[in-house]
């Protein structure tokens, strides 16, 4: 489980959206047991979970880059 | 007196077809100061073209206005598209004008074309090399003036779509000496910055103003970027050389900033969708499971042994049962019997008869004594009745006649 949350950590909210579009439609197929749905489910949480990590809810300034790459307030 | 004598019209005419038949006369740009303006209700434009050696009578009609952009007004440097052609009415020639461009922008857009195909050439355009833009970009990089409309109606878009992706300005000079310097700067350094994706631009303005982004070395800047570029640059119908380059092209910053900040609200609302998807399918999962637990449940329950141990145990009461039921009537019907026999041998019993008066006659050795015959006087007959023996001695014995024993054989039947 720790390689995978690793593997995620890298993941965009594309990817994340994709993954979940994926477990999604995995779950509506019929021939999917419970043990499975159940994974799947875990795993749509969690990427649910990452999408919100990604979306970081901090609401920003526009920075300014200077000449010396150093960043400020605009 | 010459030989020879033409009449005007034969002359203007012989002259007006030497000027048809000049290939170079016929597509000509000429540059000079608009003087003697004057728009015709009609709406063609009469005006003289002059520089400090003359003038040429000009004339733009109607029907090409299409080739002017901006009104004309005395005192214009402009250079005018047209043919050279003669006006036989008066015998004087001018310039049928086709197009009339500001003079500046000529050369501008002579170098504009020229670089434009020599990129093109170079593959600097071409869709393959356009990089993706990134659905759902973090951090923004802004290359645009700091003071201009662009950043404001940069940050006004992202701010209302979604105020949590960080935009990071380089403060360029988009206009003037040294402006492509400067975006090709602001472009690398953002690069460095490891923005997600770029919006290189500025606002409106007129050519010459935009002329920074027709530089080969923005393009060039742009095209080297390994991170996708946005450009929005001027208007709708302003297309720069950048804009060619670009993976991009915005037809202004504020679309830009659209296509560069996702919508938060939008993709919350897709992530709740998810979510609910997710719960929903897993209960319907559950249920789905549950129900099928519990029909085996059931199944499993009649095939329990203890079921099947109730159904023998019935059985056998019911076994039992019948069993008892036949053996009872068995014997009801042989105590029925039994009596009927008892009640048959009580008729046939002799002590029944001797209370009545008969008696049992034994002659020797115990042989019953039935018929006259058997006797003769002399012998000894032992007599039973009821409580005892008599001993006897015959002294006579009378046989019936065959009339006397047919009345008895009557009397019995």
């Amino acid at each position: 489980m720790p390689k995978k949350a690793e593997k995620q950590e890298g993941a965009s909210l594309e990817e994340l959206f994709v993954q979940l579009e994926e477990v999604i439609r995995k779950m509506e197929g019929e021939d999917v047991s419970l043990e499975d749905s159940f994974q799947l489910y875990h795993r749509g949480m969690d990427a649910l979970k990452q999408c919100s990590e990604r979306i970081d809810e901090v609401e920003k300034k526009m920075l300014i880059l200077d000449e010396e790459g150093g960043t400020h307030e605009f | 007196m010459a030989k020879s004598i033409y009449t005007v019209k034969q002359v203007n005419a012989y002259i007006k077809n030497m000027f048809t038949q000049d290939y170079m006369l016929n597509r000509i740009y000429v540059k000079g100061e608009v003087s003697n303006l004057k728009y015709h209700t009609s709406g063609h434009i009469y005006f003289s073209l002059k520089d400090e050696s003359g003038t040429i009578a000009c004339v733009m009609f109607a029907g090409q206005r299409g080739g002017l952009s901006f009104r004309l007004s005395d005192g214009q440097q402009v250079v005018v598209l047209g043919g050279v052609n003669v006006y036989e009415r008066s015998g004087s020639y001018q310039l049928y004008a086709r197009e009339i461009r500001q003079d500046g922008d000529g050369a501008l857009y002579e170098r504009f074309q020229m670089l434009k195909k020599e990129l093109e050439e170079m593959g600097m355009f071409a869709p393959e090399y356009k990089k993706p833009i990134p659905a759902y970009a973090r951090r923004i990089g802004v290359v645009t003036a700091p003071n201009g409309a662009a950043v404001r109606d940069i940050m006004n878009i992202a701010a209302r779509r979604n105020p949590y992706v960080q935009l990071i300005l380089y403060p360029a000079q988009v206009q003037g000496e040294g402006a492509k310097e400067s975006i090709v700067r602001g472009i690398r350094m953002l690069e460095a910055a490891q923005v997600d994706v770029m919006i290189v631009g500025r606002g409106g303005g007129s050519i010459e103003d935009l002329w920074a982004f027709n530089e080969e070395e923005v393009a060039r800047a742009i095209f080297d970027c390994q991170i996708p570029i946005i450009s929005a640059v001027g208007h709708e119908t302003d297309t720069t050389i950048a804009d060619y380059a670009a993976d991009l092209r915005a037809p202004t910053p504020s679309a830009a900033a659209e296509l560069a900040v996702y919508d938060y609200r939008q993709t919350q609302m897709r992530m709740q969708e998810y979510g609910l998807s997710l719960n929903r399918l897993l209960s319907q999962k559950v249920a789905m499971n549950r129900l099928r637990l519990r029909d085996c449940q059931t199944r499993l329950k009649y095939l329990h042994p203890r079921y099947k141990l109730q159904v023998h145990r019935q059985r056998l009461d019911d076994l039992e049962d019948r069993l008892r039921k036949q053996m009872e009537r068995r014997l009801t019907d042989s105590r029925h019997r039994l009596a009927l026999c008892m009640r048959a041998m009580k008729g046939l019993s002799p002590i029944e008869k001797l209370n009545q008066g008969y008696s049992y006659v034994e002659g020797e050795k115990h042989k019953v004594i039935k018929r006259v015959g058997q006797v003769k006087t002399g012998d000894d007959l032992s007599v039973y009745v009821t409580d005892g023996v008599i001993h006897v001695n015959v002294k006579d014995s009378l046989g019936y006649s065959k009339g006397e024993l047919a009345q008895l054989h009557i009397l019995t039947e």
